[in-house]
């Protein structure tokens, strides 16, 4: 067994002093070169566990680590009576149960960690010693310990709230998942473990801090999140590609982490891998909404949508519900809400224009005969995830003749009149039309419903039906109270397309408009459905020009009859009792 | 011989000896004074050898064994395994086998040529058992391909490394002063006669101090 090489000549019997003082050189020597040997290693291995806060011996960089003990590898390792024996590990399994992630949309059922999670939870879940290894008769004391203090590492035993990890990545997963890269394809720094199952170790690398967080790539523009995660519509959107950054303002957007755009934050704009605050989805923050405020209250994209939300009487309540949203939920909404996410795609929404524009897109929809799209081509498709067919709608604001709440059949094309949305309207004959709007014209619902202090209303607020001071939800003033003093304000929305001179002068396809609206100062609501009239309510001789009547304004007349009759172009005649006086009937 | 000779000799015997028992506190140098020296204990009668080697009528049936007098193990082993582990070829072999013989706990210390009764047994961690799944694999090559394969190993064949401490001190690459055949084996770590050790006696007569764990990361690129 003894090596081949010589055996080292030693100075033979040297006399004491001489010995001595030969001896303390040695030994200096000795230490010198032990030193300058470690120095060198520690150097030369900069981007390795030696230099990260994983070397938890007194040489380490952290503030966590023990006062005494010179070993680095011991912490985790043994080179013998290792367990478990694969990694030769050295510390013993915490034995705690541990909630695992779970979602509604989750194909992945992660169970209790298995494999090398269950060895960084040796440490992570905060509940054995830092030093204590099973090499070691006591534990080695640990500065900032005994167990991992709380911070971002710290995992706790509930790990809801953290990616899920010790499931089986299948082709079958992704398959059914959707959306995910096959687990053939991970062959680079992001892989599964022998078993095929996703382990912490996918995304960390224990030994190497180069990119930060033990991050096996960078995850700058989440480059590691998209080895897996593969957004369909995520090349194009504004939350992969903008390079907007936080003016400083308000809350910092990204506070766990180094990057400072939107671009090169990409998922963590929302989401975040450990820790996160709305477990499900891995948002950043409970509170959906929340997740976007983040960047869109004026500190981070350019208009302050959370105003419009948090500073309107009129608005869609995304704020008023928590948790009852789901990406899976059907399209045609069974119980009513709205959040963000209803109306838009994070993962695909971009600054793109046109009849859809780009903040609408890859989102699902209803189309006008209430058939699932997805994604959606209009923008109606989106309102009618709500206010068409779905149960639980509140009642119609207005006491209607016929009375519905399915704006979907009021607006569908099929009706008897209709605002043009889904299709060109019936009536050719619309002389107040203000140009560029003609009779061959289509329109959005956000033409009418928007925000009050976007561009649409002459303002440099946000676009979109987020918020308004004026109900429902409407860009501009639409007054409906009977007795209504009429005024360029008062239907400050009906006159945005249609001339106003039309109602406050003698003329125009319904001369007597200025009478009524002027003289008796009805709202233009007590004749006129705003949406339209359903095919299966109205009739084309009783209910064009979308006339149905307010009926807590308009009664039967003498004769028991309320209608409204059309006899031609600009003709037609009125049965009913309105503001005492009897239509039996009146013509024009 | 006159007192002066006698003192001379006296000198020219013993000087060396306190020499090395100077060195050996300081933990490195011989096997005297070191975990193997079995010089006091009653069945070596005085002898530091003996366990090991005998200069006559030696076992000259074990291959990589000079004038072997141990008692070899008969124990079939679990070699370590993992997921990830590249090396091939693990076995008991060659020289691990002779350390074996008495850290597998089945073989008394004190079984070798001219005990009559063999009784000390190795213990504790020293006992590693004949299931070596939970030890640092050995008996595999380890060479340019295995560290190409595995990626966070040093190549053995280029990388240099410094053995022992002092003035016993051997540099060269991983292959020329750590393998043996181009194989691990407990020798690549531990050095059996303390030659090219560091640390004090009980620290596992380690050949590169594991302050920083040196000697881990000598091999492993982590």
């Amino acid at each position: 067994m003894r090596d081949a090489s010589p055996a080292p000549s030693r100075n033979p019997a040297l006399p004491g002093q001489v010995g001595r003082a030969k001896g303390a050189l040695r030994h200096a020597a000795r230490l010198v070169l032990a030193v300058a040997g470690f120095a060198a290693a520690v150097a030369l291995a900069a981007t390795s566990v030696v230099s990260s806060k994983h070397n938890l011996s007194i040489s380490g960089p952290g503030a966590v680590k023990s006062p005494s003990e010179t070993e680095i590898c011991i912490f985790c390792h043994a080179p013998h009576n290792a367990s478990p024996s694969a990694g030769l590990w050295n510390r013993r399994n915490s034995g705690s149960t541990y909630v695992p992630y779970t979602s509604s949309t989750a194909k992945g059922v992660a169970g209790q960690p298995t494999g090398a999670s269950l060895l960084c939870l040796s440490c992570h879940d905060g509940t054995i010693a830092l030093g204590e290894v099973l090499s070691r008769g006591t534990a080695i004391p640990v500065a900032g310990g005994p167990a991992m203090p709380a911070g971002p590492g710290r995992l706790g035993t509930d790990l809801s709230d953290d990616h899920p990890v010790s499931f089986a990545y299948t082709a079958a997963l992704a398959a059914s998942r959707g959306e995910l890269a096959s687990p053939a394809a991970l062959t680079g720094r992001v892989r599964l473990d022998a078993t095929g199952q996703l382990q912490c170790t996918s995304c960390h690398d224990a030994h190497d801090n180069t990119n930060g967080k033990f991050l096996v790539v960078p995850n700058i523009a989440s480059a590691l999140c998209v080895t897996c995660h593969q957004k369909g519509s995520w090349a194009a959107s504004s939350h992969r590609n903008s390079g907007a950054s936080w003016k400083g303002a308000g809350t910092n957007p990204w506070p766990h982490t180094a990057e400072t755009t939107v671009a090169a934050n990409a998922c963590e704009n929302c989401h975040r891998p450990h820790t996160a605050g709305g477990r499900k989805w891995l948002l950043n923050y409970a509170s959906e909404e929340t997740n976007c405020y983040a960047c869109h209250d004026g500190n981070v994209a350019a208009k302050n949508v959370q105003g419009e939300f948090t500073g309107k009487t009129s608005i869609h309540p995304v704020g008023s519900t928590t948790d009852v949203h789901a990406p899976n939920e059907p399209a045609v909404a069974g119980t009513r809400h709205v959040e963000c996410v209803d109306c838009h795609n994070p993962h695909a929404s971009n600054g793109s224009a046109g009849t859809l524009p780009g903040s609408l897109a890859g989102v699902r929809g209803v189309n006008r005969t209430g058939t699932e799209v997805n994604p959606v081509t209009k923008e109606y498709e989106i309102c009618f995830r709500c206010h068409g067919d779905s149960p639980g709608k509140p009642a119609p604001r207005t006491r209607r003749q016929l009375p519905d709440n399915n704006i979907r059949l009021q607006v569908d094309g099929t009706g008897p009149s209709f605002h043009p949305i889904t299709a060109v309207g019936r009536n050719t004959n619309v002389p107040s039309l203000l140009a560029p709007w003609t009779t061959s014209s289509t329109m959005g619902c956000g033409d009418c419903h928007n925000n009050n202090s976007g561009p649409g209303a002459g303002g440099t607020g946000p676009k979109g039906p987020h918020g308004s001071t004026y109900a429902p939800l409407l860009e501009r003033q639409y007054l409906t109270a009977d007795r209504t003093t009429e005024s360029p304000a008062a239907y400050a929305l009906c006159y945005k397309c249609h001339n106003r001179n039309a109602f406050v002068t003698e003329g125009g396809a319904f001369r007597f408009h200025k009478k009524h609206v002027v003289d008796e100062r009805t709202p233009c609501n007590v004749c006129h459905a705003p949406h339209g009239v359903g095919s299966a309510l109205g009739t084309t001789t009783n209910n064009s020009k979308l006339i149905n009547f307010d009926t807590t304004v308009v009664t039967p007349n003498s004769s028991g009859l309320l209608k409204f009759e059309s006899t031609g172009t600009s003709r037609g005649r009125c049965y009913l009792r309105c503001h005492g006086d009897n239509h039996n009937p009146e013509s024009y | 011989m006159n007192t002066q000779h006698l003192l001379e000799r006296f000198v020219r015997t013993l000087a060396p000896l306190l020499l090395v028992l100077a060195w050996s506190t300081a933990g490195a140098g011989t096997i005297t004074g070191s975990a193997h020296d079995f010089s006091t204990k009653a069945w070596s009668g005085g002898r530091i050898c003996v366990a090991c080697h005998t200069p006559h009528k030696a076992d000259t049936t074990t291959t990589d064994a000079p004038l072997w007098n141990h008692k070899n193990s008969t124990a079939t082993y679990t070699m370590y395994s993992s997921a990830t582990l590249n090396a091939t070829g693990l076995a008991v072999g060659g020289r691990s086998k002779l350390c074996l013989s008495c850290h597998d706990g089945t073989v008394a210390v004190d079984n070798f040529g001219g005990v009559a009764t063999p009784s000390t047994f190795i213990t504790a961690a020293n006992n590693l058992g004949n299931n070596l799944g939970d030890d640092h694999p050995v008996g595999f090559a380890y060479n340019t391909a295995l560290a190409t394969a595995d990626g966070s190993l040093e190549d053995p064949a280029t990388k240099t490394v410094t053995i022992g401490t002092g003035t016993t001190t051997k540099t060269g690459t991983i292959a020329s002063v750590m393998l043996f055949a181009g194989k691990m084996e407990c020798s690549t770590c531990h050095d059996v006669h303390n030659t090219f050790t560091v640390g004090a006696a009980g620290t596992g007569m380690v050949k590169i101090s594991n302050a920083g764990s040196a000697l881990c990361i000598a091999c492993h690129k982590k």
